[in-house]
């Protein structure tokens, strides 16, 4: 321990922490921009500056540790007169003007900039906006890039490379023609990118965000000859409501389903019907290979962006992923047959539209292997933005029910939204089709929880099924190199983004502290709120198998609800 | 009359069959403790701009552990109007062979790296050969001079960049990633090249090393007055009649002697009306102020440094305002572009000159102090931290002549 003092306030701190990581402690403030928490310190903005007594330079407070006897001042004369000078130059870098302005950014209501020029008190711009003339970045079936917004704060970079272990982006050029790009500026659809977007979530400006189709959607919704079907993720439900509220972990379902409905979508629907679904065919998938030898571990095909990865990285395990297709692509296969012969309705006039937290979902829906399941993916964040522009008071609206034949669901569906949740889901199917008994206690703690890589080993009757759940790609690559290395696992759930889709990068840009913490206890609440909890039993399930698909892995199952994946290059 | 005192420069020392390597011999035979103890006791400062005691770096490196240490030589002259390390390494590259010798053996590594400026060709040239000699004659590698001291020594050619002066980024460059600097701490002696204990040292710092245990020369560490011992390499360019490298002993030659004496006045019978005393990274001494002795405490007491000894004579015939725009240009191309203050604030500045000549009209300057000084306390590395130094030092000592006016720095 060691003693310091911060502001006129004496503190007892920790050896080793940060000037900035002690002010929080006395409850100060520092404004940051280019440090994120679980980043590696990069020291760029230099927003975080700090006196200390008897030196005449300043210094960072992310970067510099605490020492016995320092004595700092946060927001000394000189300390604030020099942030404020230095966001002046931040901002003359960002390029507002006419055609880039505020009102029309997509970080309008978050913008990261605008809340350190209200922390600092920012009162005068002398400078001109700089035009560095690059243009949009619009490779990418899932993200855009806006390179004349990038203040090269370098988190998408760090976020990259440190916490998905690709690194898609980097720094080229020096001096005033320093910018942030990706390989040889080559774009994000033609890199190794997975789409998962988890550098927007950690872009502090409008320089990235996804592929909008919100306003296509609005066009098509108007259109009286088209019928609109949308489906909803299991995640979107815990935070569609944080664009509103501003705060984290609300339920809010039924709210949703009557936005939709509002916004005049025909048929609203639940892809947890299908997540119900995917269990059923891939629990079939996993029996059947345990029992007949085939190729373990089985790992878990839900995710776009693990899918991109894998096809990426380790290719030459393309035939351990299970040929099921995601719930949303099942979803969409469905809707433009089974739901079209009992709705009576042509598919050519279906339009299939996904609400995801995902960014990745969107390129998966033009994937060649299953084009046409899904015509348009929105990110949550869209869907906030279009039940705002459509004047609908979201908070404060009644609840509705999903409509019944794609929309009822079990709770094992609505975890689906968390890291471990499709494992759970797995596991508490699997048990009971195996052993043919009922589980006593259905809640596998075993897998649940916030660790990058958990590891488990379920007894299944006689069977030892030894499990592993990875989330964030900085994970699975640990964990792929751990199978690499001979480590045995039966089933392995991989998911793209830390937390699994509740931390996706189509979410809502988090405005609460732990907001993973907050989505998955609200998932895990809705999951113990209702009585249906095991996919096998969910009634609507059990009719379209009867009905239509005849039973799991059937021949029409595999023709509709499976795929294949491919190789790409490095 | 004053004169040089000859230790660095001298006849060519290429022929490695001709060269004694006295300095490194003499040091095998004293042992680690008590070569860094000599180096020490000289008192020996950093040559390359920071002026850090080179003794107490030594000593520092060679008490941290390390799976292995490594020492590299700082051969990226960049400062403008420098050229000592050039003529060191085309002309005496066996006394810089030498000095990297001596530091690697007191510091207990045995990888060693020079880092040589990419424009360079010659010196590469010249010192591949000696690194090619050294090994073929069994003076490099293992059991030097039948010791047990063994080093390796790789050359690295730098690729253009300014900021590669600064040793974390000259780390970064030889690691093969950007040329940007490092967050210190931790400092290169306690996670330097590839997170080893590191020393980078500078090319003349080395030879003055070699100097000061060289038995020839006993009294080179005696040279040069308290705080400011041997001697140093001075680069004379600008407006003079005898440009070139001089070297002279601290404390005992004013810059009045260095300007108009060793480098013959100013050219074509005009007048002086500043000297850049380091390079452009340093504040300029005024034509009226040149009489006092040339050592590391005089430049300071004058807010400036002697720096890289690069020293620029600039007569009255010059537009003050190019000359400005000249050194802004060059750091706003030359920021590695990883700090705000330095990559904004050094493009601002450039822009707001332009445009004050240009239009001619009134230049603010409160936003040219504002930004200065954002610059100078908040940037990442020493390099940014300076880079207005030459600018500032211009408008405040010429604001009324250029219309500014005020001072810079607050």
């Amino acid at each position: 321990m060691l003693k310091a003092v911060i502001d006129g306030i004496e503190m007892e701190l920790k050896e080793k922490m940060s000037i900035l990581d002690a002010a929080k402690k006395a409850k100060i403030n520092i404004p940051t921009l280019c440090y994120e928490e679980g980043l590696s310190i990069y020291g760029g903005c230099r927003l975080c500056v700090v006196e200390i007594e008897g030196e005449e330079l300043l210094k960072p407070a992310c970067a510099t540790d605490i020492q016995a006897g320092m004595e700092i001042k946060t927001h000394s004369k000189k300390v604030r007169n020099l942030r404020k000078n230095l966001f002046e130059l931040i901002i003359a870098t960002h390029n507002i003007d006419c055609q880039l302005n505020c009102l029309t950014c997509s970080r309008a209501n978050n913008c990261e900039l605008k809340n350190i020029a209200e922390d600092i008190g920012v009162s005068k711009m002398r400078l001109d906006p700089i035009k560095r003339g690059e243009g949009i970045d619009n490779s990418s079936y899932s993200i855009i890039r806006e390179p004349e917004k990038c203040i090269s704060c370098n988190r998408c970079i760090r976020k990259c490379e440190e916490v998905q272990g690709i690194g898609i982006f980097t720094t080229a050029n020096r001096g005033p023609e320093t910018v942030v790009t990706t390989f040889k500026n080559r774009g994000m659809g033609n890199v190794e990118c997975t789409n998962c977007g988890q550098c927007i979530l950690s872009c502090p400006t409008g320089a990235l965000h996804e592929l909008y189709q919100k306003d296509i959607v609005l066009d098509i919704l108007s259109d009286q000859t088209k019928h609109v079907v949308v489906q909803t993720a299991p995640a979107v439900r815990v935070a569609i409501s944080e664009p509103f509220s501003n705060q984290a972990g609300d339920i809010s379902t039924g709210q949703l389903v009557t936005a939709l409905k509002r916004l005049g979508f025909d048929a609203v629907f639940d892809t947890n019907f299908t997540a119900d679904l995917t269990i059923m065919e891939e629990g079939t998938e996993l029996i059947e290979r345990i029992n007949s030898g085939g190729k373990l571990p089985l790992f878990t095909s839900c995710s776009p962006g693990w899918i991109k990865f894998i096809e990426h990285f380790y290719p030459e395990y393309l035939d351990n992923l299970s040929s099921a297709k995601s719930p949303q692509q099942m979803f969409g296969a469905l809707a433009k047959t089974y739901y079209a012969e009992e709705a009576g309705i042509d598919p050519e006039d279906i339009v299939v539209v996904s609400v995801m937290p995902c960014t990745a979902k969107k390129f998966e829906a033009k994937r060649d292997e299953m084009a046409g399941d899904v015509d348009y993916v929105l990110t949550t964040r869209e869907l906030a933005s279009m039940i705002k522009s459509a004047g609908i008071d979201f908070l404060n609206l009644e609840e509705s029910e999903y409509d019944e034949l794609l929309g009822v669901s079990s709770g094992a569906a609505d975890i689906f939204g968390t890291t471990g949740g499709v494992m759970e889901a797995a596991l508490r199917t699997a048990t009971e089709l195996i052993t043919g008994q009922e589980l006593e206690n259905i809640d596998f703690d075993i897998v649940r929880g916030l660790e990058g890589i958990k590891k488990a080993e379920v007894e299944i009757g006689e069977l030892k099924l030894k499990a592993a759940v990875a989330h964030g790609l900085g994970n699975a690559r640990r964990v792929m190199e751990m199978i690499k290395e001979g480590e045995e696992f039966d089933f392995v759930e991989f998911m793209a983004c830390p937390g699994g889709c509740m931390g996706g990068g189509g979410q809502p840009i988090s405005c609460a502290d732990n907001v993973l913490e907050k989505r998955q206890q609200a998932i895990y609440e809705i999951d113990k709120q209702k009585t249906l909890r095991k996919s096998h039993e969910n009634p609507y399930i059990k009719k379209l198998y009867d009905n239509y698909l005849e039973k799991p892995g059937s021949e029409k199952a595999h023709r509709l609800l499976h795929t294949k994946y491919k190789a790409r290059k490095i | 009359m004053v004169s040089e005192k000859l230790y660095l420069k001298g006849d060519k020392l290429l022929n490695i069959l001709d060269y004694d390597f006295k300095s490194i011999k003499n040091a095998l035979r004293m042992g680690r403790k008590e070569t860094i103890q000599k180096i020490k006791d000289s008192e020996l400062k950093g040559r390359g701009g920071a002026a850090f005691p080179t003794g107490l770096k030594w000593q520092l490196a060679s008490e941290v552990e390390g799976e292995e240490k490594f020492l590299v030589c700082n051969a990226d002259e960049g400062e403008p109007g420098t050229f000592k390390d050039r003529y060191l390494l085309e002309e005496r590259p066996l006394k810089v062979l030498e000095g990297i010798m001596l530091a690697a053996f007191a510091i207990g590594a045995d990888k060693a790296y020079i880092y040589i400026r990419g424009e360079y060709t010659r010196a590469i040239e010249v010192f591949t050969e000696i690194i090619a000699a050294a090994r073929k004659n069994k003076i490099l590698d293992s059991k030097i001079f039948d010791s047990n001291f063994k080093l390796e020594i790789k050359l690295v050619r730098g690729a253009g960049a300014y900021v590669c002066g600064d040793e974390t980024s000259l780390l970064n460059s030889i690691e093969g990633k950007r040329g940007r600097s490092r967050i210190k701490p931790p400092y290169p002696i306690q996670e330097g090249l590839f997170s080893q204990p590191t020393v980078v040292n500078n090319v003349e710092s080395l030879c003055c090393a070699a100097e000061v245990l060289n038995p020839d020369s006993e009294e080179f560490a005696n040279l040069g007055i308290e705080g400011s011992r041997g001697t140093k390499l001075l680069c004379l360019s600008g407006d003079l009649n005898k440009p070139g490298l001089y070297e002279v002993e601290f404390g005992k030659i004013t810059l009045q002697e260095i300007i108009y004496d060793l480098a013959g006045g100013i050219k074509a019978g005009e007048n002086l009306k500043f000297v850049i005393p380091g390079g452009i990274s340093t504040a300029l001494i005024t034509a009226k102020d040149l009489d006092f002795p040339y050592s590391y405490q005089a430049f300071e007491k004058r807010g400036s440094s002697l720096g890289s000894g690069a020293v620029i004579a600039v007569s009255k015939k010059h537009d003050l305002l190019d000359l400005m725009l000249n050194v802004s240009r060059f750091y706003m191309d030359e920021t590695c572009g990883t700090c705000f203050p330095c990559r904004e604030g050094n493009r601002q500045i450039n822009k707001i000159l332009k445009e004050f000549k240009n239009s001619g009209q009134k230049i603010d300057a409160e936003l040219i102090s504002d930004i200065g000084n954002t610059i100078r306390l908040a940037a990442r590395c020493g390099l940014g931290q300076s880079s207005l130094n030459f600018i500032s030092s211009v408008i405040e000592n010429y604001g009324q002549e250029l219309k500014i006016g005020g001072k810079i720095y607050a």
